[in-house]
């Protein structure tokens, strides 16, 4: 029994340390990728060595071309790689400074391409010198000769829903091993007591064992001593007891509170959409996406044709090496839409949003009473939105921040003619007071719930 | 309170039965088993305390795991392309049509939700019946087919085409008929469709007939003026109404059209100029009409001829030898003929009768009295009702000799309203080729080998001419469902047509004929749903042919229908035909009279049926010489002597699950002259009545004058003279300084007639819980119209006039008082001080606010309401499996309104005076910056009132009609006496007993 025992020992001192190795393993492979990482990009900065001519090109390329061309893939106008070899110099150079006149005037290369792209003309780019242009076409002939980029060295594709379940994972795991750690000790724990008994019968006698326990083991029993005059403390034990009720039951009350309430709430979406980028960075007005704000009582999220209205043309090609955006490509794949031919299919495939603000069925709740009448900024409610590469809950969207917000907020009753009367009214009654949405029955059941 | 009359809701309340009383002090109808649980087998049982600890650590075992469950995923789901025309969010209206009348069709993100009335409507202005508010569940009826059958088997349509034209080709082969059955026919396009249909298949004859016809006025007209039409009555040109068994304010040829019109010789404006029509009803049932009338007399059906042939002879002055065989009757004649005469040019007669010579003798009565062109209208005749069910009995006839190679049913069904369905069936056999539109294997399809389904008319396109000059569109407010295609385009299809499509061929009919006559364009009439061409000038009219043959037929008709006990179909307000008998709108909305819900019954005279010794709710055999049905007794005060009454339109058979089996079907009867035989037999059928669910204790809260009173004093009866009492208030009165909603509802308006229910229960989510449910007064009504019964107890002093009031005894002259009742938004209301949780509080609107979510389902408030409106959801309606067959099934929720929620179980619920409603309006007021005028915001009860009765408005702003109407003389509130200060005023009812001239 005893060989058992201490085997048992062993065993747990090996898995605490088993645990611990685990526990530093993510930490080590991280600190090894980004190793690799730097060597690949050092590793393609050797390969680029800029030539006189691409680089100027490069830049004037990347500033007035990428909008609509990519070298390898065909954008809204046609990929530009071997472009050197399909038309001779002095063309391309009139037909990039005004390719519309050339269309005009009957060039029959120009009028076959024009046709091609839908009778899309591009733009004519006057401000461009010879120079410039040959120094881009070289850009394109340098470029253009490496051949496609490799598909697995483009860009990774940003962490999608399974990175948000692989966080839950290794929170579970963590808790798995710490419970499987602590059920161990406990079983450690019952060995001994199971094994102290075993003694006792074996010896048959108490005393002896009594002494025996005494003897062996000098340190646990002062220990021991104390710990039981504590609990015979009975004062003492009514504090700890009556200590750990409150701190449970606060902690109780409080989470009671927050059932249901779902601040924070940043669900992965299908689409990677980025506020920041949208309304931040690009400035577009909330309500262009979300028109009916203003009108209605859902902001609702913008259909798929709305996004077509810029990912038509614009397709972050620039970033993701002349290919669009993995992310724009979702938008296609969802309207069946072919950015070759620039036609839409009939396999569309309806883009299936997480919902954030959920009000319960039982609210009613309208944007345009708030947006439109009460012309309240859409960050009060939903918070730094321009910030939010993934949106989440800012509010907690419970009736107390309803009711405490209704309170406060005087009627924004100015020029609108349907308060004149009402206001007039009021005014009778409670003169000079601040009229808020509460004193004009903001607060009443009936508002918001039927 | 001046008034003596004694009211009664019930024949046990007025007899004070005392199981009435016991069972009416309670104010749910079965108690709960508290006291059993606790004293019986609760707690004596072997093991209560282990039990209750294992339940409980169970409970809170799951509670806790369902408890650490994360928030439920939603998913939200935008359009890929968003149509233009919708805002998710936003109702879209569009104009269309239901039986002719142009209807508005509320659509939320692509479903329709509700149908209203196109308020420039020149026929219903803006007001619906009961069935059209209800259509919009048919959309959503589960018992639709998905696909078109062949031969009982789904088949894709290319297989139905070939079927089709290969029958109809082989008929035409043959020389055989096709024939195209179809009740009326009045859209222009559907008769173009049929004629071209006619030009590719000559042998093609296109019968109609009505389950109700009209065939006897239609066929009397061509005697006496040679224009076999219906023509249109003018009730508001009549000053003296008299009807013989026509229920022209429930359901006689145009209802609706008919109440607007009568209603406005009677109204709060009409009453002001002093100015109010008679109308005095010969019937044999209580009708809705007969339940409004001035003055009612009971006869019976074989009674009616001999009444109206002693009618002429008292206007013309002709002596005739057939005599009445009832004093009260014949006494009334003569007062009758008296006032008519005194009325020329503004009287009018009319008979609910189907019989051709009736009708003759009805025109040569009211030419004597000069209506031609002052009430009847001949020259812009009615297209609603063209049928005729001769033309129909000579194809059974054809069909039944073989002669007949192929039928097509389009919206028919002979199989369930035919008079002889047996003989109909029968013939049926030996047609080959058999086709039904039907949108449902009903009676007909399921005996027809195709059934080509119709669409919804909210999926199709058409039209309508109901009336003379007065043409409506139908256009599609959703994509079809199923795989349904119109029953025009499947005709032209088969006719090989070169236009297909339905819509092209509407659109090139109306740019050929309608649209150069009213100078419109397409587009004009797609948005105001309707095109209404000039009245034609009215030509004089005289009635040609000898009115003495007429008599002697009308004579001897009458002397064979008299019988011992003589039966009286009728039509029903609430299920009409019975075509829409799978709606459970229509099915629970209780009858105008009797308050019975989902079945239809033997109505007895109590006196009479006492005679017979036949209790109510007893089971009884009516039987003619060919057909026989088994109905549950109802007591129906008013009905005449020796006959009993009977709805038609129910029993159905194949409409679905809803009206399967509900009631029987007494369209067989039709084919009899009506003498039947009552035999009682075993059992007891208790129907489901909403009426006598609460006891009122004899209080006064209904209040009339007679017109002569009113004359006198406007305030006559309705309890407003002299001072009113002090009263006191335990509470601190409520300011309203924004809006203050309030209510007046005109009791001398208000016809009984239900659109008000089925409109509220669309509008409000109100679910619908079957017969038992109904059984056990459990009904969910938000609205619901209160009928009191009284007859005159004391014997006043009787001037000459005023003797037809006065006869009494045999319970038939009752008269009758229609209320509306809902929530009365009290100030102080007794509701909100009971309720422990405050789940239902006052608004500073006025308004008494409901918070379902707070409700903990105490109850204390139903108790506490004196008005008894307060509706406890028993069930959870909405997702439990007992309702699949109403409500409860995803499909037809699509019908829900997305701005109400639906209630849990455990909650109460009542009249919210649509808050949804006035939320929006106010909230539409801001966004235009604009004031909120009176009439942008309206109930769904107002704005569907064929009668106007019910007036909603701001009682704040003095200019409003309801501020207006409260101010009237006759305004008076129901309980006032409580100061429970409810904001719905009531106007007294007026009767005008003749005494003054109109």
């Amino acid at each position: 029994m005893r060989n058992f025992s201490s085997g048992f020992k062993n065993l747990v001192k090996s898995i605490t340390l088993f645990t611990f190795f685990i526990f530093s393993l993510p930490t080590l492979v991280c600190a090894q990728t980004t190793a690799v990482d730097t060597s690949k990009a050092a590793a393609s900065t050797v390969a680029t060595a800029p030539s006189g001519d691409a680089a100027a090109g490069e830049a004037l390329f990347k500033a007035n071309c990428t909008s609509c061309h990519a070298l390898n893939k065909r954008v809204l106008g046609p990929a530009l790689a071997g472009v050197n070899n399909r038309h001779n110099e002095a063309w391309l150079i009139k037909w990039i400074k005004n390719s519309p006149a050339m269309v005009a005037s009957g060039d029959k290369e120009a009028v076959k391409i024009y046709e091609e792209y839908n009778k899309a003309a591009m733009t004519p780019f006057p401000q461009f010198s010879d120079d410039d242009v040959k120094n881009i076409l070289a850009y394109i002939k340098v470029e253009g000769d490496k051949g496609p980029v490799d598909k697995t060295d483009g860009p990774k594709l940003p962490p999608s829903a399974d990175a948000g379940y692989s966080n839950y994972m290794i929170f579970g795991l963590i808790a798995v091993v710490i419970v499987a750690f602590l059920v161990i000790l406990l079983l450690n724990k019952v060995i001994g007591t199971l094994e102290r008994l075993l003694l006792k019968r074996d010896n048959a006698g108490i005393t002896l064992l009594e002494d025996e326990q005494l003897d062996e083991n000098h340190q646990p029993k002062d220990k021991l001593y104390i710990a039981r005059k504590l609990v015979k403390n009975k004062k003492l034990v009514f504090f700890v007891v009556l200590c750990g009720v409150l701190t449970l039951g606060s902690f109780g009350w409080m989470d009671l509170w927050n059932t249901g309430v779902q601040t924070g709430y940043q669900p992965v979406q299908p689409i990677k959409f980025s506020h920041q980028l949208h309304a931040g960075t690009n400035q577009i007005k909330c309500q262009y996406c979300h028109s009916s704000a203003w009108k209605s009582k859902h902001a609702s999220i913008p259909s798929a044709n709305v996004c077509m209205n810029c990912h038509k043309y614009v397709q972050a090609t620039e970033k993701y090496n002349g290919e669009i955006s993995p992310e724009i490509k979702k938008i296609y794949a969802a309207l069946d839409y072919n950015p070759e031919t620039q036609k839409y299919g009939e396999n569309t495939r309806p883009i299936e949003w997480i919902r954030i603000h959920n009000l319960p069925d039982l609210a009613y709740f309208n944007h345009s009473q708030h947006v439109k009448v009460a012309g309240i900024e859409c960050e009060k409610c939903h918070g730094p939105i321009k910030e939010m590469a993934e949106v989440y809950q800012y509010s907690p969207l419970t009736m107390k921040w309803c009711i405490n917000c209704h309170r406060v907020t005087e009627v924004n009753s100015k020029g609108n003619a349907y308060y004149d009367k009402v206001l007039a009214a009021h005014e009778k009654i409670k003169k000079g007071e601040k009229v808020t949405a509460a004193v004009l029955g903001g607060l009443e059941c009936g508002k918001c719930h039927y | 309170m001046d008034s003596t009359k004694k009211y009664w809701k019930g024949l046990d309340e007025r007899n004070n039965a005392s199981e009435f009383v016991e069972s009416n002090k309670h104010e749910f109808a079965e108690a709960l088993p508290i006291e059993d649980v606790l004293e019986g087998a609760g707690l004596s049982a072997p093991t209560p305390r282990r039990d209750f600890l294992k339940t409980m650590g169970f409970g809170l075992g799951a509670v806790s795991l369902a408890a650490c469950t994360v928030a439920p995923t939603k998913k939200s789901v935008p359009y890929l392309i968003k149509p233009e025309e919708v805002t998710s969010g936003i109702p879209n209206y569009y104009a269309s049509s239901y039986k002719g009348a142009s209807i508005l069709v509320k659509t939320r993100e692509g479903r329709p939700i509700k149908v209203e009335g196109n308020p420039a409507c020149t026929i219903n202005s803006g007001s619906l019946d009961a069935q059209a508010q209800a259509s919009v569940l048919d959309l959503y009826d589960t018992a639709k087919l998905k696909s078109p059958l062949l031969n009982g088997v789904e088949h894709p349509w290319e297989d139905i085409d070939a079927y089709a034209k290969a029958g109809l080709n082989k008929a035409q082969a043959a020389g055989k008929t096709i024939a195209i059955v179809t009740s009326t026919v009045n859209s222009p396009s559907t008769k173009a469709v049929i004629a071209a249909f006619t030009a590719k298949y000559p042998a093609t004859k296109h019968v109609a007939y009505d389950a109700i016809s009209y065939s006897g006025i239609i066929n009397a007209n061509k005697n006496s003026f040679g224009k076999a039409v219906l023509p249109q009555y003018k009730f508001n040109n009549a000053k003296v109404i008299v009807s013989f068994g026509a229920d022209f304010l429930g359901s006689w040829i145009s209802p609706l059209q008919y109440t607007k019109q009568y209603v406005s010789n009677r109204n709060a404006a009409s009453l002001k100029s002093k100015k109010m029509s008679r109308h005095i009803q010969f019937e044999t049932g209580l009708s809705l009409t007969g339940t409004k009338a001035d003055s009612r007399i009971a006869l019976k059906p074989s009674e009616e001829g001999i009444a109206l042939v002693n009618l002429y002879a008292e206007l013309s002055g002709q002596a005739t030898s057939a005599k009445l065989n009832n004093a009260i009757a014949e006494k009334a004649i003569k007062l009758v003929a008296k006032e008519l005469s005194a009325a020329k040019g503004a009287a009018l007669v009319v008979s609910g009768s189907n019989d051709e010579h009736t009708q003759s003798l009805v025109n040569a009565i009211n030419s004597l009295l000069g209506s031609y062109g002052t009430t009847i209208d001949l020259d812009n005749p009615s297209y609603q009702y063209t049928g005729n069910e001769a033309d129909f009995m000579a194809l059974v006839t054809q069909m039944k000799a073989g002669s007949v190679g192929a039928v097509l049913f389009l919206d028919s069904n002979p199989a369930y309203n035919y008079c002889d369905c047996k003989g109909f069936k029968e013939a049926l056999t030996k047609v080959a080729t058999k086709i039904s539109f039907s949108d449902k294997n009903d009676e007909t399809a399921s005996l027809c080998d195709a059934v080509a389904i119709n669409h919804n008319y909210l999926e199709a396109w058409g039209d309508s001419n109901p009336v003379e000059g007065y043409y409506a569109i139908t256009q599609p407010t959703i994509n079809p469902v199923y795989n349904s295609r119109q029953a025009e385009e499947s005709l032209l299809q088969w006719a090989d047509n070169p236009v297909k499509d339905y819509y092209t061929f509407v659109k090139a009919n109306w740019e050929a004929t309608v649209l150069p006559l009213a100078g419109k364009t397409w587009a004009d009439v797609l948005q105001a749903g309707f095109v209404s061409l000039p009245a034609k000038a009215i030509t004089p009219i005289t009635l040609s042919g000898d009115i003495s043959a007429t008599i002697a037929t009308v004579i001897s008709e009458s002397k064979k229908m008299a019988a011992a006990v003589e039966l009286h179909l009728y039509n029903s307000v609430a299920l009409g035909d019975g075509k829409q008998g799978n709606n459970p709108f229509l099915q629970e909305l209780p009858d105008g009279v009797s308050k019975v819900t989902w079945d239809n019954y033997a109505a007895l005279n109590p006196k009479y049926a006492q005679k017979l010794g036949i209790a109510e709710f007893d089971l009884v055999t009516l039987k003619s010489d060919t057909y026989s049905i088994d109905l549950p007794v109802l007591f129906q005060p008013g009905q005449a002597h020796e006959t009993v009454s009977v709805a038609l339109g129910y029993g159905r058979e194949k409409v679905g699950k809803v009206g399967d089996g509900v009631g029987k079907n007494a369209y067989p009867f039709l084919a009899t002259n009506g003498a039947v035989t009552i035999t009682k037999i075993e059992g007891y059928y208790e129907l489901a009545q909403t009426q006598t669910h609460h006891s009122f204790e004899g209080r006064d809260i209904i209040r009339e004058a007679t017109f002569a009173e009113y004359l006198e004093n406007p305030a006559h009866g309705s309890g407003n003279h002299g001072e009113k009492h002090k009263t006191y208030d335990l509470w601190q009165k409520f300011e309203q300084p924004g809006h203050n909603w309030v209510m007046a509802i005109d009791l001398n308006a208000c016809t009984g007639c239900g659109a008000c229910i089925v409109a509220c229960n669309a509008e409000n989510n109100v679910p619908v819980v079957g017969k038992d449910e109904v059984y056990r007064r459990r009904e969910m009504h938000w609205i619901r119209i209160d009928r009191y019964y009284s007859y005159n107890e004391e014997n006043k002093s009787i001037t000459e006039e005023k003797e037809i009031d006065e006869i009494e005894g045999r319970m038939e002259n009752v008269s009758v008082v229609h209320q509306p009742m809902m929530c009365q938004h009290c100030e102080h209301a007794p509701c909100e001080t009971v309720c422990p949780v405050l789940a239902t509080v006052h608004s500073s609107e006025g308004i008494n606010h409901m918070a379902y979510n707070r409700c903990v389902g105490t109850r204390y408030c139903a108790n506490n309401c004196p008005y008894k409106v307060r509706r406890f959801n028993w069930f959870n309606y909405w997702n439990d499996s007992r309702f699949d067959n109403y409500l409860n099934n995803e499909f037809t929720q699509l019908a829900l309104n997305p701005d109400v929620t639906t209630r849990f179980r455990g909650v109460m619920e009542k009249c919210s005076m649509c808050v949804q409603r006035i939320q929006a309006g106010k909230l539409k007021a801001k966004i235009d910056k604009t004031t909120l005028k009176d009439g942008d915001v309206k109930m769904a009860c107002q704005q569907t009132c064929p009668a106007n009765a019910i007036i909603f408005g701001d009682a704040n702003d003095p200019e409003s009609e309801v501020s207006k109407a409260l101010t009237d003389e006759r305004v008076y509130y129901v309980l006032e006496e409580l100061n429970v200060q409810p904001g719905v005023g009531y106007m007294t009812k007026i009767t005008n007993t003749g005494s003054h001239e109109a």
